[in-house]
């Protein structure tokens, strides 16, 4: 029984963030912009959460603050590719890298501290007071996965049931149609990019001050990719994005089942590889996902 | 009766070729006016002056009999103006409701809503407007008619009073073209005034209340009650009345009894562009040492003979052969090396590499010639040098061979994909549209390089949508019409007649 | 000529200014600049030893940035650079571990099995987006995460070395007589070796049938068409060659400087090269001299930490914003003009 709670606990740890991520990103990649700078907004966020939260005190300041900057960096980044036509898929790399070494650079210049650095706030965990019964695994759970629910089907309004989220799809999936028709495309694609930001944002705190209250060099390793995975295996609708984020967490709690059972019949990593894997064969049967393509 | 719409004196044009020369002309309110000419007259051109989408070298323009600042679709829209384009606006992969919604957004303001009741009322309009699909079918599974009448039901719901439609029936078969038809006679019923493109005349003749003739971006015809008109006079005027100053004064020499060349028989084509009709069961010769001219309207087979004859297109029927040998195994790599060489129909996309040096447009696709001696690797300076001696042949004028052909101008560029293509061996030229949009010299400069190919022996098939050129040059002409061969004439051609063919016309 | 200097113009703008605004955020932040740029210089060409550093950085960039160019020209996008180098490397490791045999032997088979390992790698997207569209921005991107995983689990499995109990999994060293270089990752033949692989993607790219098409098939693939280019097949040979050079690339790593199969070795050289690729103006003279420049700046940033108290990750933010904006275009502006001009039938 304890096995299960905690595999159930360790899943929706490591889908959190990725959930969290690969929905507001679908708001960029209806939008046709394949957005390569959420590992980094991600990171930014975790940063900026720990950051301000410490100086600040409190967790939610830390918070507001990590919305700002990954929003201020995403009108960088849109101005980059919108308005200075720069190519996506580079420029959100670079934007990445920046990311990457930006927090670094500033944990060790602003902190003086190498590699990783302890947070003195933490997202609050809304049933950590039980102990034992039915609710004592989820105890470890913070805010943000309770809310999670929530963000997802406002997400899904926001996409498929709002003037915004039909201005968003037409500019993503039918340009000539949406500029026929009068849409601002450009800034379209500004509030879709600000709201993937947003996403980030919130999906790097929960990272940094939700699930540990530490920053750690790079401690995204990889999750903005994954998100972006995930928007593709869950075919770009929000509801099934979510899912996949969540079979994603469930290939990690899965891995580590394995490597705490150790019968090594099936080694972790491939469990680990399944959902790229399955990212893949997704990508090649439906070939209409993709990114719009822009030559530079 | 007051002024739906008017313009004076618009001049536009494109890379110094006049897409419209000098147009004025008004629209009365409340009537279908049509407007009428081949394909590059300028209908479109001036549709789109007309809603704001282009900003005129010169000219006025008035709606509603107010005068407009030309080239700003906002204005235009201010004024109940809305244009229904020839390429559909409605995002094929939304839902029929979200696709009309999403144009209705600019005009109201609900910031969320409920799907249910966005499809409520959007299926009551298609209701009211005899429009038969469910709000909820995705748009790209509809039939082309139904697609239509929903582009024309969103271009209505913000209350426009002046309605544009650009070729409107090109895609619609005939059932589907009455409905549309009566559809548009509802809505001049309710006051709305119509300028519907068409290059059909029977259309003309059964929808118009008035039309308008434009050819080689003039007005021919001032608008014109349709009672006061036939068929007969409208053909004339759109495909050039009898005769015009000819462009070439060479005659068209008789050499039906040469060896045949290309050979197709009962061919029918899978290449599978939507809405264009495939070439169907097609049998034609073209002879050594002749020009076969093949006349019709765009978009009735043309591509699909250029891809017949390059190996683009799947044969499903028949059988194609070049001088005996059976083509349709081969690519079209493979092809040229036999002698089968093409101008395709756009110089600036298909026909040439904008961003690509001179040199390399003219020589890649033969690079494996320039071996060096023994070794597998190319000499750049044998390509350069030989690419200046083919860009030189033709008179192709350049500074240098590493220049962009981006800097080339419209009739220099062809020059270019000539020269590329007449190189050595050429036992079958296809041109499609060679001389469009070239002004005189360069026109003429093409079409003697076509009568000398023929003189040397080799086949040409041309696709022109100029007629006078197409008689000129061409020892016969075939029409395509629905993807079919709808006549061969021999010359002297009848200009009548061959129109009548290429529109369906009947006298 | 003229166009030579307009790409120094539109390229090399926007690494000067990146070091320009980095080198000013860092004064602002209280760096002393002159000290660090000292550093830098040190780091990758004026210390003993350093260039030797940057040579050996540069070595898998220009290798793996050449083989992105030469996909880059026929106009696919392939990243997997990365993962196309792990496998190359895997590949290596294996034959220099199990096959038996004289070094003369061994050594060219194990680079040439690293060559088509990251060819092979590099196909499976090349072959999904030719066949069924799938894009490959994503697949190499995702076959990037597979390599990863894969190599985890081949340092940690079938090829692990068991005396090592360290944290970073890795295979066993290969035996020297098999290593082209020691730890610097520098030797004559390396050096030799690598002037080799410079020259044969010259000679690919401007030098055969395949080059010139390739370029056409970039610039207008509809044009390249009714030409009669194999616009696929040429396509299909981009990937192939963009895998095994970065193949190639893995297979030196381990046949050099690191002597074995180590997972996150180089977690970020991949995207380094794709960088170095476009900031080399996707020509081979420019790719050499950007893969210099970024190797010397990783070499620094490896050394930096020694001479001044800027934090090493300040170069990688260099890096970062030079990716960003390298691919902007600053000198033509167009903002919003004739847009509604394009709604075009």
């Amino acid at each position: 029984m304890e096995l299960i709670d905690q595999f159930v606990v360790t899943m929706l740890r490591s889908s959190t963030p990725i959930i969290l991520a690969a929905v507001a990103g679908l708001f960029a990649i209806r939008a046709g912009v394949f957005h390569l700078g959420m590992e980094g907004l991600m990171l930014a966020g975790a940063f900026t959460a720990v950051a301000v939260g410490t100086v600040a005190g409190s967790v939610w300041i830390g918070l507001a603050a990590a919305i700002v900057v990954c929003l201020v960096l995403s009108v960088l980044y849109w101005i980059l590719i919108d308005k200075f036509r720069a190519d996506t898929v580079i420029a959100g790399l670079g934007l990445t890298a920046l990311c990457v070494g930006g927090t670094a650079f500033l944990m060790q210049a602003i902190f003086n501290q190498r590699g990783s650095m302890q947070s003195s706030v933490r997202l609050p965990r809304p049933v950590s007071g039980v102990n034992d019964g039915l609710l004592a695994f989820v105890s470890e759970l913070s805010v943000m996965t309770w809310v999670l629910p929530i963000l997802v089907v406002l997400g899904w309004i926001l996409l498929t049931r709002s003037h915004l989220g039909l201005q968003i799809a037409a500019v993503g999936e039918y340009p000539y149609g949406a500029e026929a028709s009068g849409v601002n495309q450009s800034r379209v694609r500004l509030h879709a990019i600000l709201i993937t930001g947003v996403g980030c944002a919130l999906a790097g705190a929960q990272l940094s001050v939700g699930d540990l209250s530490a920053f750690t060099e790079n401690m995204t390793n990889g999750r903005g990719f994954i998100a972006l995975a995930a928007m593709l295996f869950g075919a770009r609708s929000p509801l099934y994005t979510a899912l996949a984020g969540l079979f994603f967490g469930f290939a990690d709690a899965f891995g580590i089942l394995i490597q705490i059972r150790a019968d090594g019949s099936i080694p972790r990593q491939f469990v680990l590889m399944a959902p790229f894997v399955i990212t893949i064969v997704i990508v090649a049967l439906s070939s209409s996902i993709g990114r719009r393509r822009r030559r530079f | 009766m007051g002024i739906a719409l008017g313009c004076g004196g618009v001049t536009v044009s494109f890379d110094s070729v006049k897409a419209l020369n000098d147009v004025s002309l008004t629209l009365e309110s409340g009537k279908i006016h049509a407007l009428l000419g081949q394909n590059g007259a300028g209908k479109t051109t001036l549709a789109r002056f007309f809603s704001g989408l282009i900003k005129p070298d010169t000219g006025r323009l008035e709606i509603n009999g107010r005068e407009v600042e030309p080239g700003e679709v906002s204005e235009a829209r201010a004024q109940g103006l809305e244009i229904v384009h020839q390429r559909f606006t409605l995002p094929p992969t939304f839902s029929v409701s979200d696709a009309l919604e999403l144009s209705a957004t600019l005009k109201k303001g609900r910031a969320v809503f409920s799907t249910n009741t966005v499809a409520k009322s959007w299926g009551d309009e298609m209701q009211k407007a005899g429009i038969d699909a469910s709000p909820f079918a995705k748009v790209g599974s509809l039939p082309i008619e139904t697609v239509q009448s929903l582009e024309i039901l969103r271009a209505l719901s913000g209350n426009a009073r002046i309605l544009i439609l650009d070729e409107p029936t090109a895609l619609l078969s005939p059932g589907a073209i009455a409905s549309l038809f009566e559809r548009l006679r509802k809505l001049r019923a309710d006051g709305v005034s119509l300028l519907v493109i068409l290059h059909k005349l029977q259309e003309v003749l059964e929808i118009a209340d008035t039309v308008t003739v434009l050819r080689d971006g003039r007005l021919v015809a001032n608008p014109t009650p349709i009672e006061n008109t036939s068929s007969s006079e409208l053909s004339d005027l759109m495909i050039g009345g009898d005769g015009g100053p000819s462009v070439l004064q060479a005659q068209a020499a008789m050499s039906a009894s040469g060896k045949a060349r290309l050979v197709a028989d009962s061919v029918t084509t899978a290449s599978q562009k939507p809405g264009e009709p495939e070439l169907t069961d097609a049998t034609f010769v073209v002879r050594e040492s002749e020009i076969l001219g093949v006349a019709g309207v765009e978009g009735n087979g043309q591509r699909q003979l250029a891809d017949l004859v390059c190996g683009f297109a799947d044969l499903q029927d028949g059988k194609i052969s070049l001088d005996g040998v059976d083509l349709s195994e081969l690519s079209l790599a493979e092809r040229r090396r036999i002698g089968i060489r093409i101008v395709p129909f756009d110089r600036m996309s298909e026909g040439a590499s904008l961003a690509t040096p001179l040199w390399e447009n003219v020589i890649t696709w033969r690079a494996e010639e320039f071996r060096k001696p023994h070794i597998p690797f190319l000499s750049v300076r044998a390509m350069k040098q030989r690419s200046r001696e083919i860009l030189g042949g033709l008179g192709v004028k350049f500074d240098s061979l590493e220049q962009s052909a981006m800097s080339l101008s419209g009739g220099n560029l062809q020059r270019l994909i000539l020269a590329r293509e007449l190189e050595n061996g050429v036992k079958l030229l296809v041109a499609a549209q060679p001389t469009r949009g070239l002004d005189f010299s360069a026109t003429d400069f093409v079409l003697r390089c076509l009568e000398q190919l023929r003189n040397n022996g080799a086949a040409v098939i041309m696709m022109s949508s100029d007629l006078d050129e197409l008689f000129d040059l061409s020892d016969r002409v075939i029409v395509l019409r629905g993807g079919r061969i709808a006549g061969e004439f021999q010359p002297p051609y009848d200009r009548q007649l061959v129109g009548d063919a290429m529109v369906g016309a009947t006298r | 000529m003229n166009r030579v200097a307009a790409n120094l113009l539109r390229f090399g703008v926007p690494v000067l200014a990146s070091f320009l605004v980095c080198g000013l955020f860092f004064s602002l932040a209280g760096y002393d600049v002159w000290e660090v740029t000292l550093g830098i210089l040190e780091g990758a060409v004026t210390g003993p030893g350093s260039f030797r550093q940057s040579l050996r950085w540069s070595i898998p960039m220009v290798l793996i940035a050449l083989g992105f160019m030469i996909s880059f020209r026929t106009g696919e996008f392939n990243i997997g650079g990365q993962g196309q180098l792990m496998l190359g490397g895997l590949g290596a490791v294996a034959v220099a571990l199990i096959v038996p045999g004289p070094q003369l032997l061994i050594l060219p088979l194990a680079i040439l099995t690293g060559i088509c390992a990251g060819a092979l790698w590099s196909a499976i997207a090349g072959l999904l987006k030719l066949r069924y569209g799938a894009d490959e921005v994503i697949t190499t991107l995702m076959l990037n995460f597979i390599a990863v995983l894969f190599i985890q689990w081949v340092t940690v499995g079938p090829l692990r070395d068991e005396a090592v109990r360290g944290q970073t999994a890795s295979t066993k060293r290969v035996d020297p007589s098999l290593r082209l270089t020691g730890g610097d990752g520098i030797s004559p033949s390396m050096l030799v070796l690598v002037a080799l692989a410079i020259l044969v993607a010259w000679l690919i790219a401007e030098r055969t049938p395949f080059g010139l098409k390739s370029r056409l098939v970039g610039a207008n693939p509809v044009a390249a068409m009714w030409q009669g280019v194999p616009v696929k097949r040429i396509r299909l040979w981009a990937y192939l060659l963009a895998g095994g050079f970065a193949g190639l690339a893995g297979a030196l790593e381990v046949l050099g400087p690191n002597g074995r199969l180590v997972t996150d070795a180089t977690p970020t050289i991949g995207f380094t090269a794709i960088v170095v690729a476009i900031v080399g103006m996707s020509n081979v003279p420019g790719i050499v001299l950007a893969a210099l420049l970024f190797g010397g700046l990783q070499a620094s940033i490896l050394f930096l930490p020694i001479v001044s108290d800027l934090p090493s990750s300040g170069l990688r933010i260099v890096e970062g914003l030079i990716a960003a904006i390298v691919t902007a275009r600053f000198f033509h502006l167009r903002w919003r003009k004739k847009q509604a001009a394009s709604v075009s039938e």
